[in-house]
Formats: C-alpha cells, sequence, structure tokens
C-alpha cells in the first residue's frame, strides 16, 4: 500500500469535477456524493494515521515513502516524493475529518452556486494533503499555492459583506510571504554541494555536517516570512480578523483548523527541520515572537464585540504556543515542546473548528454575532448555549479536553527553557478570563424578551458532538498522538 | 486559407525544431538551429492564433490586404529567429516590422493612426539605431556574421565595440519593450486593433529577444567604454531588468483600460526574461547561465501563450461590448464565462501561479540568480510576481466578485473559444507536465551554449 498518500491527494482532486458534475444533475446528489467521498478520504486519512501510530517511522524516516522523477534537467532535479511521519499524520487526519463536517455543516449555511463551492472544497482538501504529504520543497511550495486559490474564492464569493476587501488582502498576504519562502528554498538549494530540493535527502547532508550553517541564515528568514503569515504571528496577522470575519462559517473551520496549520506544520519541518543550526543559534527570537503572539491574541481577543472575530484573535493566541513549543525544545531539548505543539495544532483545530461553526449557527438564528446583543442565550436557545459553553471550555483548555494536554506540555517545556518563559502560564488564565466573560454576557445573562429564535435541531447536535467528542477521547488516547511524535521531536532535536 | 497556410507552416517548423538537420549551414544568412526554430514556432503559433481569431474580429473590404500583411510579417519573424549575419537580421527585422506599422493603424480611427504613427517613427528610430551599430560592428571586425562579430568584439575589446554594444540594446530594446525604450508601447497596443496588439506583444517582442540573444549574450564584457569593472553585460541587464520589471508592474496598478494594462504587464514580464540574460553574460558556461537562457527562453513560449491569449480575450469583449475599459470586467464571469475563465488562468500564470507553465519559466530564471553577485535581483524578482498579483487579483475578483452592468449574456463565438481553449490547455497542461519543454528549451540552450 505504499501508494496510499498518492490516492490521498488524488482523490480529492478528481473529485473536483467529479462534485461539480454532480451539482449539475441534481442538488441533493451533489451534497450526498461530497459527504460520501469526502468520507472516502477520511477512511484513508485514518487508515494513515492508524499505520503511523502501529509502526512508527524511525527518527528522519517516513512511511508510505514514494518517489518519483517529475522534471529533471540538466543542473536541475525535481522528484515527486511523498511521505508521513508522526508530524503530518495527525495533521492529516484532523484536515479529512474538519472536511467532512464543514461539508455536513454547510448543507443549511450556502445557498447560491453550490456546485463551485463543493468542488472547490476538494480542490482546498487535496492541496492541504499535497502540503502535509509532500517532501519536495517545490512540491510542497506549489501545494501551498494551489491552497491559495480555492480560499481566495471562498471568501471573496460566499462571504459577507466585506468579502472582496476581505479575499484580496487575504491572497496578497499569502502570496508575498509565499514567495519569499520560495526564493529563500531557492537561494539554499543553489548554494549546497550537491544540489537538491528533497527533505530526506537535505537532511542527510544535514547530519553529516556538509551543509554551512552559514547557507542557513537567509532561507531561514524567507521560510520564517512565509509561515508566520500563515501561522499567523504578530505582525503578520492582519489579514486574518479580515478573513475570518467575511468568510463563511463552514469556510472558517477550514481556515482556522486547517489553512493555520500550514505555518505550523512549516516551522517544524522546514525551518527546524532543514536550517536547523541557524534556528538554535536564534531560538530565542522565535520563542519570545510566539509569546508575543500568545498574549496578543488574548488581549486582543477580550477585545472584540465580534463573537467570530474573538474566536479568529482566539486562533492567533493559540497557534502562538506551536510555535513557542517548537522553539522551546531546541532551547531546553525538552522534547515536551515539539510532542505539545504537534498535539496542540490537532486539538486546536477541533476545539475552534467547532466554535466557528458554532457563529455560523448563531448568526443564522439569531440575525447577530455581536456579544452584547446575544442575551439570554442560554434561556432562548438551550442547546446552543450547552454547545457553546462546551466549546468554550475545550478552547480555554481544561480537562477532560485534550487541549488541556497540549497547553500543559508547551508550557512545561517553556519553563524548563527559562525561568522568565514561565510568564506563559498566564495565557491560559487570560484566554479563561474573556472566554468566561463572553459566556457571562450571553449565555447567563438575562433574556430581553422572546425574540422567536430557533435553537439547533438535535442532528446539528450530533455535527456539533463530531468535533468535540474526539477531544474528549485523544486525552485518554494521547499516546496515538503523542508516540509517533516523539521520534520526530527526537529527530528535529538531534538535527540542532 | 492562411489559417491552413500557417498550420502547415508551424507543423513544418516544428519537425524541423524536433529534428534538427545535421547539415552544417556554414557561412550562410540562415542556418536551422534548434533556439532559432523555437522562436519561430512560438511566432508563427501567436500569428496563427491572431488569424484564427480575426476572421470574426476583422471583418471589412480590406481582409485580403490584412492577411497578406499578416503573413508578411510572420514571414519576417521566421527568417529573423533564423538569421545567422546581421544583414540578414536587418532585412528580416525590417520585414517583420513594416507590416506591423500599416495593420496597427488599420481601423482608420484616430485612435488607432496616432498609434500607428508613433508607433512607425519609434520603430523606424529603432531601426536606424540598429544600423547603425551593424556599420560600427562591420567597421570593427570586417564581417557581419554575427558569431565572427561577437568574437571580435570579445577578442579586441574597443571604447567604438562598446559603444555598438550598447547601440544594439537600444535598438532590439525598443522592441522587447524595455525601460527606458518602452513608452510607445501602452500607446500602440491601446490604439492598434487588440488581434494586432496581440501579434506585436506575444510575437514581434520575442523576436526582439531573438535577435538580442544571438547578438548580445555572447558579448560578456564592454568594459572598454569607460574602463570601469563595474561596466559588465551582466549589470547593464541587470539594471535594465530591475527597471523594467518594477516600472511594468507599477504602472500596470494603475491603468484603467484593459489594453494598457496588458501592455505594462508585458513590459514587466520582458523584465524577467532580461534575468536570464543576466545569469548567462554573469559566468557564461556556468550551470547558472544553461538555467537562465533555458529559463529565458522557456518563458518566452509561455508569456506568448498567456500573453497572447489575454489579449485575444480582451479583443473579445471589446468586439463584443465596444469597450476596453475596466469596468466592462466586472461581473464578467455571469456574462462571458468562458472569457472570464481563460483571463483567470492567463493572470494566475502570468502572476507565476503553480501549476501553470508562468511558475516553472520564473522558477528558473529566479533559481539562476538566486545564489550569487545577482541575489538582489532574484528578491526584487519575487517581490515584483506577489506585487503584480495586486493587480491580476484585483482583476480577477473584479470579474468573479462584482456585479455586472446588465446581466445579459453575451455571445462568445466559436472561433475565439477555439483559440481560447487551445491556450489554456497550453498554460494548465505545460504546468502539470513541464518536461517536454523544458526539454525543448533546455537542450537548445545547451546547444546555443555550445
Amino acid at each position: 500500500m505504499s501508494f496510499v498518500l498518492s490516492l490521498l491527494i488524488a482523490l480529492p482532486l478528481f473529485a473536483t469535477p467529479l462534485v461539480y458534475a454532480l451539482f449539475k444533475v441534481n442538488k441533493r446528489l451533489g451534497i450526498y456524493g461530497s459527504l460520501a467521498i469526502s468520507a472516502v478520504v477520511l477512511l484513508i486519512a485514518g487508515y494513515v494515521f492508524w499505520q503511523v501510530y502501529a509502526t512508527p517511522p524511525a527518527p528522519g524516516h517516513y512511511l508510505f515513502q514514494e518517489k518519483y522523477s517529475w522534471v529533471s534537467f540538466s543542473y536541475f532535479g525535481l522528484d515527486y516524493l511523498v511521505g508521513t511521519d508522526g508530524l503530518s499524520s495527525p495533521l492529516l487526519f484532523v484536515s479529512a475529518f474538519l472536511t467532512v463536517l464543514s461539508i455536513f455543516g454547510s448543507r443549511k449555511l450556502i445557498d447560491h452556486h453550490e456546485a463551485e463551492y463543493y468542488s472547490l472544497i476538494f480542490l482546498f482538501e487535496g492541496a492541504i494533503m499535497g502540503v502535509f504529504t509532500t517532501l519536495n520543497l517545490i512540491l510542497f511550495y506549489i501545494f501551498w499555492e494551489v491552497v491559495l486559490i480555492p480560499m481566495f474564492f471562498f471568501i471573496g464569493v460566499w462571504g459577507g459583506p466585506r468579502r472582496k476587501y476581505a479575499a484580496l488582502k487575504f491572497i496578497i498576504f499569502t502570496f508575498t510571504g509565499s514567495t519569499i519562502m520560495l526564493l529563500g528554498f531557492l537561494y539554499f538549494y543553489m548554494g549546497m554541494p550537491t544540489p537538491s530540493f528533497d527533505i530526506p535527502t537535505i537532511q542527510a547532508l544535514l547530519q553529516t555536517h556538509q551543509v554551512p550553517v552559514a547557507l542557513e541564515y537567509l532561507p531561514l528568514v524567507a521560510s520564517f516570512i512565509g509561515f508566520a503569515v500563515k501561522l499567523p504571528l504578530v505582525p503578520f496577522h492582519s489579514w486574518l480578523p479580515d478573513a475570518h470575519v467575511e468568510a463563511p462559517s463552514p469556510i472558517s473551520v477550514l481556515l482556522a483548523g486547517v489553512l493555520l496549520k500550514m505555518g505550523g506544520y512549516g516551522f517544524l519541518r522546514i525551518s527546524i527541520g532543514l536550517f536547523p543550526g541557524a534556528s538554535t543559534q536564534y531560538a530565542w527570537i522565535f520563542l519570545v515572537l510566539g509569546l508575543f503572539s500568545m498574549f496578543y491574541g488574548a488581549v486582543a481577543a477580550i477585545l472584540q464585540r465580534d463573537l467570530k472575530k474573538m474566536i479568529a484573535f482566539t486562533s492567533i493566541n493559540h497557534m502562538g504556543f506551536v510555535l513557542f513549543g517548537a522553539y522551546a525544545t531546541l532551547i531546553s531539548g525538552n522534547l515536551l515542546g515539539i510532542q505539545g505543539a504537534i498535539f496542540q495544532m490537532f486539538t486546536h483545530a477541533l476545539a475552534v473548528g467547532c466554535l466557528f461553526m458554532l457563529t455560523g449557527y448563531v448568526q443564522h438564528q439569531a440575525g447577530t454575532r455581536e456579544i452584547p446583543l446575544l442575551k439570554g442565550l442560554g434561556k432562548n436557545m438551550p442547546r446552543t448555549a450547552a454547545v457553546l459553553l462546551l466549546a468554550s471550555a475545550a478552547a480555554m483548555g481544561l480537562p477532560p479536553f485534550s487541549s488541556f494536554l497540549a497547553e500543559f506540555m508547551v508550557i512545561s517545556a517553556g519553563i524548563s527553557a527559562s525561568a522568565y518563559t514561565a510568564i506563559s502560564i498566564l495565557v491560559p488564565v487570560l484566554t479563561a478570563g474573556y472566554f468566561l466573560w463572553m459566556i457571562k454576557r450571553t449565555v447567563l445573562s438575562p433574556a430581553e424578551g422572546d425574540h422567536g429564535v430557533h435553537d439547533m435541531g438535535w442532528s446539528d447536535v450530533v455535527g456539533f458532538a463530531a468535533y468535540l467528542v474526539p477531544l474528549v477521547v485523544f486525552i485518554v488516547a494521547s499516546y496515538v498522538i503523542l508516540n509517533p511524535a516523539l521520534p520526530v521531536a527526537e529527530f528535529l532535536k538531534g538535527l540542532a | 486559407m492562411l489559417v491552413l497556410v500557417l498550420a502547415a507552416a508551424m507543423l513544418l517548423l516544428l519537425m524541423f525544431t524536433l529534428f534538427p538537420t545535421p547539415v552544417q549551414w556554414a557561412g550562410s544568412l540562415i542556418a536551422p538551429d534548434q533556439i532559432g526554430g523555437i522562436f519561430a514556432l512560438v511566432t508563427v503559433g501567436v500569428t496563427l492564433a491572431v488569424a484564427v481569431a480575426s476572421i470574426d474580429f476583422q471583418k471589412g473590404p480590406n481582409n485580403p490586404v490584412y492577411y497578406s500583411l499578416l503573413a508578411f510579417t510572420a514571414l519576417g519573424m521566421v527568417l529573423l529567429a533564423y538569421s545567422q549575419d546581421l544583414l540578414m537580421l536587418f532585412v528580416s527585422w525590417e520585414l517583420m516590422s513594416l507590416p506591423t506599422y500599416v495593420l496597427a493603424g488599420f481601423d482608420k480611427k484616430t485612435r488607432s493612426n496616432e498609434a500607428s504613427v508613433k508607433y512607425a517613427i519609434i520603430g523606424a528610430m529603432s531601426s536606424a539605431v540598429i544600423l547603425y551599430a551593424i556599420s560600427l560592428a562591420y567597421g570593427l571586425t570586417g564581417s557581419t556574421v554575427i558569431s565572427q562579430v561577437v568574437s571580435g568584439f570579445v577578442s579586441h575589446p574597443s571604447a567604438l565595440a562598446g559603444v555598438a554594444t550598447l547601440l544594439f540594446v537600444a535598438g532590439f530594446g525598443f522592441k522587447m519593450s524595455i525601460v527606458p525604450f518602452h513608452m510607445w508601447i501602452p500607446d500602440a497596443y491601446e490604439g492598434a486593433p487588440t488581434t494586432i496588439s496581440t501579434l506585436l506583444a506575444a510575437a514581434t517582442k520575442k523576436a526582439g529577444f531573438i535577435a538580442a540573444i544571438r547578438v548580445l549574450l555572447a558579448i560578456t564584457t564592454i568594459y572598454a567604454v569607460t574602463q570601469s569593472p563595474f561596466f559588465t553585460m551582466a549589470n547593464v541587464f541587470a539594471v535594465l531588468a530591475l527597471l523594467t520589471m518594477t516600472l511594468g508592474n507599477v504602472a500596470a496598478l494603475t491603468q484603467k483600460s484593459m489594453t494598457r494594462l496588458l501592455a505594462y504587464s508585458s513590459i514587466a514580464q520582458a523584465g524577467y526574461i532580461l534575468i536570464g540574460f543576466v545569469a548567462f553574460s554573469n559566468a557564461p558556461g556556468s550551470a547558472a547561465a544553461s538555467l537562465g537562457l533555458t529559463g529565458a527562453i522557456f518563458h518566452v513560449i509561455n508569456h506568448a501563450v498567456m500573453k497572447g491569449v489575454a489579449f485575444l480575450a480582451a479583443a473579445l469583449v471589446i468586439l463584443q461590448l465596444k469597450r476596453a475599459d475596466l469596468k466592462a470586467y466586472d461581473g464578467l464571469a455571469k456574462r462571458m464565462p468562458l472569457t472570464a475563465f481563460t483571463l483567470a488562468v492567463a493572470f494566475l500564470g502570468l502572476a507565476g501561479v503553480p501549476p501553470l507553465s508562468g511558475f516553472w519559466s520564473k522558477l528558473l530564471l529566479v533559481l539562476s540568480v538566486a545564489n550569487g553577485p545577482f541575489g538582489w535581483l532574484a528578491l526584487a524578482a519575487i517581490l515584483n510576481s506577489a506585487f503584480s498579483m495586486g493587480y491580476y487579483g484585483w482583476l480577477i475578483k473584479r470579474m468573479y466578485m462584482d456585479e455586472p452592468e446588465s446581466a445579459e449574456k453575451v455571445k462568445e463565438p466559436f472561433l475565439f473559444v477555439l483559440v481560447f481553449a487551445v491556450m489554456v490547455g497550453l498554460i494548465i497542461g505545460i504546468g502539470l507536465f513541464p518536461q517536454p519543454v523544458i526539454n525543448f528549451a533546455s537542450s537548445a540552450a545547451n546547444a546555443f551554449i555550445r
């Protein structure tokens, strides 16, 4: 089954025209077809996820590796190279999972141009699978860019009132970031003693110290810009609140749950995995930047009146943990940091995905997302309020949700890096603060008259449970993610 | 009829280029080498697309004149691509240019005539400059054979040889639309019938590039002009490339009419192609030189397809909606879905978004200068690409997200759609499977280097 990763990429890509055709035949057929295809992709991703747990690849090795020559001529060689390990397999799984849920959630919220919408979701999914599995830098860049195009249209065509501005801002920010990243790769390639774009080949050179550290500085800066825009790291984040607020809720789920993970994945796989020498030298800068993002996101979230914008800033706060944890490991050698960062990406995808989907329902039913206007949510929409409570608890990092474990691991690595970074312990406090305040104003405040709003149906409750149940399951079964993440953390630490 | 002839010519050229004849044509005016074959193929291909599109676009009593002028231009471009001698080069240069002066003014409207006159005057001036450079070259080396002139310039550098080289840069630069020789481009492209703008942007411009590759690439130093070690061809090209792409992109952002916007974007793309010249002149024979020349040839092919189809799509909008301003493009996806899709693909390709064809050639061009003394140029090219997304993305936004002024569907004629389909197929096809075309460009580049 070594073609399984190619299947994971190719199936959604082939589904893109197929789903379009299905919709042209019949709308119901299209939606059920989309759900079925995304479920099959989820099954394959689940198989990959399980296999990586069952037989974790040794440090520096990859499972399900495939390699074919794609483009080569004198002085230039480019392979189609895919593989997975404990870093990418949880992300593959959660991406496929969120795609199913976001298609499920789109049924009621998307009411025009459905054929284009659902087929673009599959283009997005295929490209995301490519980003997380490819081990070739140019191929990585290609998939990375392909992700942008469906997202540009999602925001611009199906978004809110300021959608066009948000879409254009999104594409210019991320395109600029990624082209600079590409330049870093090209510079690195031309400077290597035996040029290659394949990550395993470069890592083999790194292990035998054939790549001078001097070569790593510029690519590190360039890739930092590309990944920082995606993560997003303050001060590269200004596209994110706009994009989130304007995007339709199912797309916000994919944006926060999947697209931001590309940044975190890039930091681990490429910034640390390919430029370890330079990364270690300047690890302090990254650590402080991550910490700053954590605080900034939390403080900015307190100030928001729009529920969706508040959750968007939560993402900035939570993704700061990823960077913080990753570089805390480089400084302290405490492997919990990288393990926690990988776990944090997984849990954040589910918790924030749930919250974004919820805002979509709240707006659909109550007609507003302004927190001060959502009074009496507990009385008028009890089921919605219950889900909001649970999802907020998951985002705050309360046990029994696995986000607790992830944040705990990251912070403990942060403490072992330095006594000063122990200040990061305050971040969950701030997060809990603004979530509780939001809940006080919406769920717990008395209702002002009956607006005749409808609560969500039980079928929707099941949909939301699908986000939250895995969070509880994976705090018990955390070893499924953490065990394969251990060799990755060891390997990345060993390179530095 | 012309369409058939051009198609046949294209097939013949393709055979010729894919299977180069072993015959040595030493001492002759033209020789069938691979690099010439590629340029001939590209220019004839564009002329073919223009001719097909013109069947709908150019209806009138003067049809025979129009198509025969088109054929003359095509002949001139093919001869130019294969020229091995400066005199042959000049004659075919004129054979290519003269019909286009008439074609640019073919509409007999004030704007069109103005464009034609402006283009003719600038064109005549560039011809004069080239002729002067040729006379200097003959005086210095006693030959008009390009290879002998070049080796003469390199082995006996002199101030006059330097002046002649710079005159060649200026003369070819007018056609290649290099800043500061670009002033005529936006006016001419806007005023001329849009099919002819297609020809100018996608075909005759490329002819300027083959002339420059043949004459200028092997001359590495023009040191003798100022006695300054900084005055190398690589530095000259680098400065020109930087100016060309930056000015082209910045100016494109401020345009109000589609043809002018495409004209400035076409100027910017010429700047990217020049990067390959920089890599080549900086260290001929190195890996970077091979990458750079391959990238330049590849980008010439891709740019001809992408810019050609973008101009033809603009021509269709002008034909059907009778307007060229950008307001006409609001909500175009609802009125002319195929045209809008074609433009979107062409724009993404021009911006260098993978996996479209423009990405690969830009990748090679940037790679050739990424690590070395011209790293700043690579950074400039990358930032320019990102900047160009500002107007390409904005146009896609207007076509797909803004509301049209009227919801009425507009007819998209079959022949136009056919041309769009073939060229969009090329943009996506080369993007997914670049290997054959890269091989083609790379072997031509390596043969030229040897």
